[in-house]
């Protein structure tokens, strides 16, 4: 895995219908280092993240994540997180139990992961009892990124991180991501905040540098 | 703050919504509708007649007490739970914060609901006193009843209105509710293996039942008056949810898609819910946790389905394939009742993701918890069958439990079975043209039952129980659901959908 960028994108081509959405996109995120993809609105940033997390199949270009191909296998959802899509809660389960669930599946001791401590970083302290659809939006990507960051991974693949996050909470989840890279993961993140994405010790880029030039 | 009167609002948005409609759409809708009534009613009218009025009474006085609480317990929790007042999705987005008369608003809505309270009372009242009441009664006394189960039809309405806009006495009355279902279901399977003296003798002659009815009216129409009175003060919430029920069950009907209703009604449920976190042990597998402490969570729905396992009973004197097929369906439910994660896996797998499981370790992990709720209930549903003596002997407890595995696989497939497919292509057929989207999801689930044939034909059969059958059937069950595990899963998927 060490030998292998944590990310590796060539020539992409992602198109919806006649529009071409993506173009001729390349990419290279190293183990241990941080990316945020910026841009306007519609000019990809999902898309490119969808597609290196396997969960949309590009019409043209090549993908590698830790030399594999993304997809579907445990083995990937072992090493990768992604918040591109939102989850369905489960039904009848708190807030703090989801934490539980994800740190029991990984193996790991909900109490030495530290599950009550993240739900207070993040705001959640006096939310630990309540079902995630009751919580605000706000709380509910909180709580996405808190479960995201509690499990073991090797590579972060966050959209938009900050949204619906207010100044604080941007602040501390910036320098959460601060952490995780520095500690070895590897992160792609999208933004529209550049001074979150500078904060979060990341390299900017935007989607244009990444594109070929059009034709 | 001026009023503004609704009847003309209302006339316009009738106008214009009928002049974007073809000339005569609903008088063609209404000849359909009427078409439809009279063709359904044309082919079972046998059957009709069967079940309101047949040729001689067929149930004791306790079946016929039990069916009342059975029909009106069920009535009055329909009507709690559909509002009863709501207003259609538009009304309540746009007429609702309107400054209208809020008693004219919801006056509609009122008058709807008692109409079919009253018709579903009067055809139960008929129901019930066809199948109880000796024959010699004459018309007027039929009559007499049938508008006191109307009556009572109503009254429930107004309970139920209160209930609406009232406080937290509304789910006490439901729980009373509840209750009363439940006895008249007990009553019901007591009635069935009681030998009770069919019919009612001595009956209250017209002169005394009369007054009785007329005095149950007054007081109707008396608090119908107040209710309507009171309509105003229906706080608005309890409206708007209301009005989500019947859009929802609008979607559910329209797009053939019960799942929307069932859903709403969970997240309901779980909405209203205080929850204390517990500790996961960490001794079982992770989603064996899971899908327990969900199951434990909802004690009402494992003491229904505890109830339950006496309904077969009912049908211990029709024939042998339908109580087999009952005791099947019943595992079915008794899986179904802790399959809610399996569903939220299915329908969005962002969080199995999360948990970085393959859908078999997951699938054979979902399987445990229906596979034990659907074993245990068919072995206590064939031993209270078996100690009634609707079943020859034989170890009829240990048949139920080796249904465990066919229960889990088919509540599981169920689960995971996921939206109705409406691209599927249409079967024309002489009776008209036939969507097969809702008819194969219809039977995902059900159709895994077949793995626990031997226990059927066992059932069907009428004779003596071996344990070559149950062994038989255990071996079935157990390579059944394994098969389906290892066809429908991988170990290197996360994706439950098939």
């Amino acid at each position: 895995m060490v030998d292998h960028p944590a990310v590796e994108v060539d020539d992409l081509y992602v198109g919806y219908g006649s529009t071409p959405v993506l173009v001729g996109v390349s990419l290279t995120v190293a183990p241990g280092e941080g990316v945020c993809v910026t841009g306007e609105n519609g000019i990809g940033k999902s898309t490119l993240l969808r597609c290196v997390s396997g969960l949309q199949q590009p019409d043209q270009g090549t993908i590698r994540v830790f030399g594999g191909d993304p997809g579907a296998t445990p083995e990937f959802w072992r090493a990768v997180v992604t918040t591109v899509e939102p989850p369905t809660w489960y039904p009848g389960l708190t807030a703090r139990e989801h934490a539980e669930l994800v740190c029991r599946a990984h193996g790991q001791d909900p109490e030495e992961a530290g599950v009550d401590e993240a739900l207070e970083r993040f705001g959640l302290g006096g939310h630990t009892d309540a079902i995630p659809p009751s919580l605000s939006s706000g709380q509910k990507q909180r709580l996405v990124l808190a479960l995201a960051l509690l499990r073991p991974s090797a590579l972060l693949i966050l959209d938009e991180p900050e949204q619906r996050l207010d100044r604080e909470g941007r602040a501390d989840v910036a320098s959460l991501l601060t952490d995780y890279v520095a500690g070895g993961g590897s992160l792609l993140m999208a933004s529209h905040d550049d001074s979150f994405a500078a904060a979060s010790g990341a390299a900017i880029t935007t989607m244009e540098s990444l594109s070929a030039d059009l034709p | 703050m001026t009023v503004v009167p609704l009847a003309p609002v209302r006339r316009w948005i009738s106008r214009t919504q009928s002049s974007h409609r073809e000339r005569g759409a609903t008088l063609s809708s209404l000849y359909v509708a009427a078409l439809t009534v009279a063709i359904i009613g044309g082919i079972l009218h046998r059957q009709l007649a069967e079940v309101f009025w047949p040729p001689a009474p067929d149930s004791s006085g306790l079946a016929g007490a039990s069916l009342v609480a059975v029909c009106f317990g069920v009535l009055y929790l329909a009507l709690r739970r559909f509002g009863p007042l709501a207003l259609s999705r538009p009304a309540a987005s746009w007429l609702l914060p309107a400054p209208v008369s809020r008693r004219r608003l919801l006056l509609p809505s009122l008058r709807l609901a008692a109409i079919a309270a009253a018709v579903i009372g009067a055809l139960a009242a008929l129901a019930i006193v066809g199948h109880v009441v000796p024959r010699v009664l004459a018309g007027a006394e039929t009559a007499l009843l049938t508008t006191a189960g109307a009556l009572l039809g109503l009254a429930l309405l107004l309970i139920a209105t209160a209930a609406q806009a009232g406080g937290r006495w509304g789910d006490v009355v439901d729980t009373l509710a509840g209750l009363f279902l439940a006895a008249g279901l007990a009553g019901l399977v007591a009635s069935t293996t009681l030998d009770e003296p069919v019919g009612v003798r001595g009956w209250p002659p017209v002169g005394t039942l009369a007054p009785i009815v007329g005095g149950g009216a007054v007081v109707v129409v008396v608090v119908l008056a107040l209710v309507v009175r009171g309509l105003a003060a229906t706080p608005s919430d309890r409206i708007l949810e209301a009005s989500r029920t019947a859009g929802t069950l609008f979607d559910a009907a329209f797009g053939i898609e019960p799942s929307f209703l069932t859903d709403m009604i969970e997240r309901r449920y779980w909405a209203r819910r205080k929850l204390r976190s517990t500790g996961l042990p960490s001794r079982l597998p992770v989603l064996v946790t899971q899908d327990l402490l969900l199951t434990v969570r909802r004690r009402r729905r494992l003491l229904w389905l505890a109830l339950g396992t006496t309904l077969p009973v009912l049908l211990g004197s029709a024939p042998g394939w339908l109580l087999g097929a009952a005791v099947l369906l019943g595992c079915l439910t008794a899986g179904m009742t802790a399959t809610g994660n399996v569903r939220t896996d299915a329908g969005n797998p962002v969080l199995l993701r999360l948990l970085s499981l393959s859908s078999r370790q997951a699938v054979l992990q979902r399987l445990w918890v229906p596979g034990v709720l659907a074993g245990l209930w068919a072995a206590v549903a064939l031993t209270a069958l078996d100690l009634l003596g609707d079943l020859p002997s034989g170890p009829w407890w240990a048949l139920g439990l080796t249904l465990g595995p066919v229960g889990a696989a088919a509540a599981v497939h169920r689960a995971r079975a996921g939206f109705v497919r409406n691209e599927l292509l249409p079967l024309d057929t002489p009776m008209g043209t036939l969507s097969t989207g809702p008819l194969v999801n219809a039977v995902m689930g059900p159709d895994l039952l077949l793995l626990g044939l031997p226990a059927w034909i066992a059932i069907g059969q009428g004779d003596d129980l071996s344990w070559t059958t149950v062994l038989l059937q255990g071996v079935i069950g157990v390579g059944g659901a394994r098969v389906y595990l290892s066809g429908t899963t991988s170990d290197d998927r996360t994706e439950l959908s098939h």
